[in-house]
């Protein structure tokens, strides 16, 4: 997007300047061309005067070689010498403005021919002057009789009026031209600046809307930035949230722990703290657990113990009760009834005997039976276990 | 300013775990295991509410209660304790003695919703028990 804008940014600078180049070049040529057809004009307009002023000096060099001719003054002499002299000059002038360049020619052409023209007319001044000088007036008269010097001013004039005839219709055709040559070059000034300035809307618009893109492309991610950021925000929210959790979890945890390790020290401390003897056995009346006084009345460790019958410490009498031969707690834990102060007989580990009172409390679990308690009391009097 | 918690207890982690609770919740915690410690801090340092044990090391519960209440009369109490009492014993006996009673094994949720009851301060509801707090 910002590379095709470069490109096409660019593109148009190069056409622009290339209009622009175009539009100089044409102004320069133009310039150029007015100022040699200036040059030309002025030249040709110097030549016009040139061939007017030979026409001039002629006929005032004639009137004063004809003021000559009747009063023989010598300062009339020196005026008509004057003038041929001036019109010899023009004359030359002119032959030199023509000289160069192949427009020229024929002009050029012209002029050599009234220089020969000119020329003839001096020579019939000359004669006339001779004749004067010779003659008279009388002979001078007799010369003017064959007139041969009017057919040569009529000549020299048509001769003139052509070449400033033949020059005005030049001057006529290059001043069209130039008009011509004017509007060409106005209109390709014009018609460059409009494509120009129509080209630098374009531009305008190219780079106004790719500001607006821009404008927008900078929203969308401005946009997108800001819902980046909600969403970090949420997510990070959501962390905090699941944290707080996890700790209020772990606390939780560890105040559960700590309770219950108290609660069960505390029970601990309550049950070793009994001074009956206390045996918690399972259904198939094996010992799984003892309190402290067990081993200070049997000398038994629970090692010894644990995992074995009840009977192995505890002789029990028939179950006199149900009529049973088997040991009364099997039949009271099926029954989950509880036995109270029946007597028994305690055998320590050195295998001596001590008459007891034991009860057996039955643990319900969700009205099934899964094991029992015994405690046994020793009467006071009893004496404790002895050596082996 | 932070309200003031004082918990007795004679069991060091009980202790310290109720104190990080009670301080992340936004409260000012003071600890203390023994009576005389105890009786000191109530005292020189009134507190808005205390927790305590009724196993304390040198001292007995009742007791304590009794001398506290000679104390900061006006200072609620709340029994948190692992001597499981019985129902009716607690009914018409310990919460005579003490505003609140509550068993050890109750969840920390619980505890600290009775303790925000006791002081007067918006429950945080289940499950934002440990939600930090600003201070008021």
């Amino acid at each position: 997007m910002k590379e095709n804008i470069v490109k096409r940014v660019i593109a148009l600078f190069v056409l622009m300047l290339g209009i622009l180049v175009y539009v100089a070049v044409s102004a320069v040529r133009n310039i150029q061309h007015s100022i040699k057809s200036e040059d030309w004009v002025n030249h040709t307009h110097a030549v016009i005067i040139d061939a007017g002023d030979i026409l001039s000096y002629l006929h005032a060099g004639d009137a004063a070689l004809r003021t000559f001719l009747i009063t023989g003054d010598k300062r009339d002499q020196a005026a008509y010498r004057n003038d041929y002299n001036t019109m010899i000059e023009k004359l030359l002038d002119a032959e030199a403005l023509t000289r160069w360049g192949d427009e020229e020619k024929p002009l050029h052409q012209r002029i050599l021919d009234l220089q020969v023209l000119i020329s003839n007319r001096i020579d019939v001044a000359r004669s006339i002057v001779k004749s004067r000088e010779q003659g008279g007036l009388d002979g001078v008269r007799a010369l003017f009789a064959s007139s041969p010097d009017v057919e040569s001013i009529g000549k020299i004039e048509r001769a003139v009026g052509n070449l400033v005839g033949e020059e005005d219709g030049l001057l006529r055709e290059r001043d069209k031209q130039e008009h011509l040559q004017a509007q060409a070059t106005r209109m390709t000034v014009y018609l460059g600046v409009a494509v120009n300035f129509a080209l630098l809307a374009v531009m305008l618009w190219l780079l106004l809307d790719d500001l607006a893109a821009r404008r927008k492309a900078a929203q969308a991610l401005e946009d997108a930035n800001a819902q980046l950021e909600a969403k970090v925000q949420e997510r990070t929210a959501e962390l905090v949230k699941t944290n707080q959790t996890l700790k209020q979890e772990n606390l939780e945890r560890r105040w559960s722990y700590q309770a219950l390790d108290h609660q069960l020290r505390y029970n601990q401390l309550i049950i070793n703290s009994i001074a009956e003897l206390v045996f918690v056995i399972s259904r198939a009346l094996n010992i799984s657990r003892v309190n402290p006084a067990v081993v200070h009345q049997t000398s038994w460790e629970p090692q010894d113990l644990i995992a074995q019958s009840i009977e192995r410490v505890l002789q029990l009498p028939p179950d006199t009760a149900s009529g049973s031969p088997q040991n009364p707690l099997i039949t009271a834990m099926r029954d989950g009834r509880e036995i109270q102060e029946r007597p028994a007989m305690l055998l320590t580990r050195s295998g001596k005997t001590t008459p007891v009172h034991f009860s057996l409390i039955p643990l319900h679990d969700q009205d099934k039976v899964v094991g029992g308690v015994v405690t046994v009391r020793v009467p006071n009097g009893a004496p404790p276990p002895g050596p082996t | 300013m932070k309200k003031h918690i004082l918990s007795i207890d004679d069991e060091a982690d009980i202790r310290e775990l109720l104190q990080e609770v009670l301080t992340i919740k936004g409260y000012r915690v003071s600890t203390a295991a023994e009576p005389e410690k105890a009786k000191k801090i109530v005292k020189d340092d009134p507190p808005n509410l205390i927790i305590m044990d009724f196993n304390i090391e040198e001292g007995d519960g009742f007791v304590m209660i009794d001398e506290i209440k000679k104390i900061g009369p006006a200072i609620p109490i709340l029994l948190l304790t692992g001597a499981v009492f019985d129902r009716t014993v607690v009914r018409d006996t310990i919460e005579k003695k003490v505003s609140r009673y509550l068993d050890k094994t109750a969840s920390l949720n619980t505890i600290v919703t009775e303790i925000e009851k006791l002081l007067g301060d918006p429950v945080s509801g289940p499950g934002n028990t440990i939600t930090m707090r600003r201070a008021p």
